[in-house]
């Protein structure tokens, strides 16, 4: 009798760890039982690690609306071409072209360029499926909605980040975080880039310091694309990107702290920071920045 | 002898039932969590609450925030609307900013006026959670 206790006691317990070893983190590898557990375990942290830093990257979104605020006019020429597309034939050109046409997408859609959002959603679909990640991307909706953007831009800036926040989901599910840092990589130089483009024009001082605090976004990219200097193409890439990182050395952010101060409306809680930062960056950062980050991109973009 | 039998399966069935419920499909919570963003805020990212069945007691990320930049954060769970899921924000150096648990109710977020760029810890930790499943959103208005 005893001994049947036991033996129900222990195949509870094995059923037990079981399940909670099949959570939601788990790769699809890890599921088909494809990789070794104990290999898994030891890149775990790592994978932790990485993921986050990933996560943290701000979406470039918030640039190029920042662009449109300060009275910045559309200029198609400013952008890649769509028609580049058919260039970009290894995994590593076709996810950091990715990200480019994906933030290229983004703003365009912002002017209500709906033809231009149009062209720039088919290159996004073609790398997409050449990456084979193409069905988490739902281009029937996206195209929909640009087609009436001028209704309702919001649901379609929302939708175009949702996917593309699915496909980096994917990505790292599928362990291609590689691709996924491509990828964002990608889209944060054509963010930065089209700021230069258009401080250049303006001379405002909102971009001059969205400029300067992409030091912070910089040192967190690069420390995610060093884990795969080994790779097809990274090296090119880092070397470059340090470039761009020793003349951000240069750029100071500082922050005086204060108190923040909060308050309670209708059940939504308002926190006011009162601590601030200034980013001192001079015009010949500026400028040094400008040019390098246009030959980086240019050989991107090919 | 027919009775051990029986508890064993009883025990083995209610052991599968409650992994069942236990898996948390954030995926729900995140289109709920993005309903509920003022108009006006832009969608940036979302961030799964999964506490493994209580197996985790904190899920945190890391954000870098702009100066001059709304941020709000929408939390919705499995309990029904936040409860039992608290939101957290710390600057770079582990100073708290804001929490979605104020006055004793767990509210289902915040808006944050950023005037400092740099690093920010958001941080999801559970109180008396029932499921320990959930998801937030990240929005941000200039």
């Amino acid at each position: 009798m005893r001994n049947l206790y036991s033996i129900i006691l222990s195949i509870t317990l094995l059923v037990g760890c079981g399940a909670n070893n099949a959570s939601s983190s788990e790769s699809p590898q890890q599921l088909a039982g494809s990789v070794d557990p104990v290999q898994e375990e030891a890149s775990a942290v790592d994978d932790d690690i990485i993921n986050d830093i990933l996560q943290s990257i701000p979406s470039p979104l918030e640039i190029s609306l920042l662009i449109k605020e300060v009275g910045s006019v559309y200029n198609k020429a400013d952008l890649n071409d769509p028609g580049r597309v058919s260039n970009y034939n290894t995994n590593f050109d076709k996810a950091l072209n990715l990200g480019i046409y994906g933030t290229d997408l983004g703003y365009s859609n912002i002017y209500n360029k709906n033809q231009d959002a149009l062209n720039y959603l088919n290159s996004v679909q073609n790398l997409a499926e050449g990456l084979t990640i193409g069905q988490f991307f739902d281009y029937a909706t996206l195209k929909k909605l640009a087609e009436s953007a001028d209704e309702d831009l919001e649901a379609l800036l929302r939708t175009t980040t949702a996917n593309f926040e699915k496909i980096n989901y994917h990505l790292r599910e599928q362990k291609r975080e590689y691709l996924s840092i491509l990828l964002l990589t990608g889209g944060w130089i054509e963010a930065v880039y089209l700021t230069t483009l258009v401080h250049n024009r303006t001379k405002n001082e909102v971009l001059k310091e969205k400029i300067g605090e992409q030091k912070i976004v910089l040192d967190r990219i690069l420390l995610v694309l060093d884990v795969y200097k080994t790779k097809n193409g990274f090296g090119e890439l880092i070397t470059d990107l340090k470039k761009l990182q020793s003349i951000y050395d240069q750029i100071e952010i500082e922050t005086v702290y204060g108190q923040p101060t909060m308050v309670e409306k209708n059940g939504v809680l308002v926190v006011v920071d009162n601590t601030k930062s200034v980013i001192k960056i001079s015009d010949r950062d500026i400028d040094s920045i400008t040019s390098l980050l246009k030959s980086i991109r240019n050989k991107i973009i090919k | 002898m027919k009775k051990v039998i029986i508890a064993g399966i009883v025990l083995i069935t209610s052991f599968f039932l409650n992994s069942a419920f236990a898996q948390c499909n954030s995926e729900l919570y995140v289109n709920k969590s993005m309903k509920s963003l003022e108009s006006g805020f832009q969608f940036s990212k979302s961030y799964r609450i999964d506490g493994r069945g209580g197996t985790r007691k904190k899920v945190e990320y890391t954000c870098v925030f702009s100066k001059d930049t709304n941020y709000q954060i929408r939390i919705s769970g499995k309990d029904g609307s936040a409860q039992g899921l608290i939101g957290t924000l710390y600057d770079s150096k582990r100073n708290k900013m804001v929490s979605s648990f104020y006055n004793n109710k767990f509210l289902e977020g915040w808006t944050f006026k950023c005037r400092a760029t740099g690093i920010y810890y958001l941080s999801f930790t559970f109180q008396n959670s029932k499921s320990y499943c959930g998801a937030a959103v990240l929005a941000f208005r200039r």
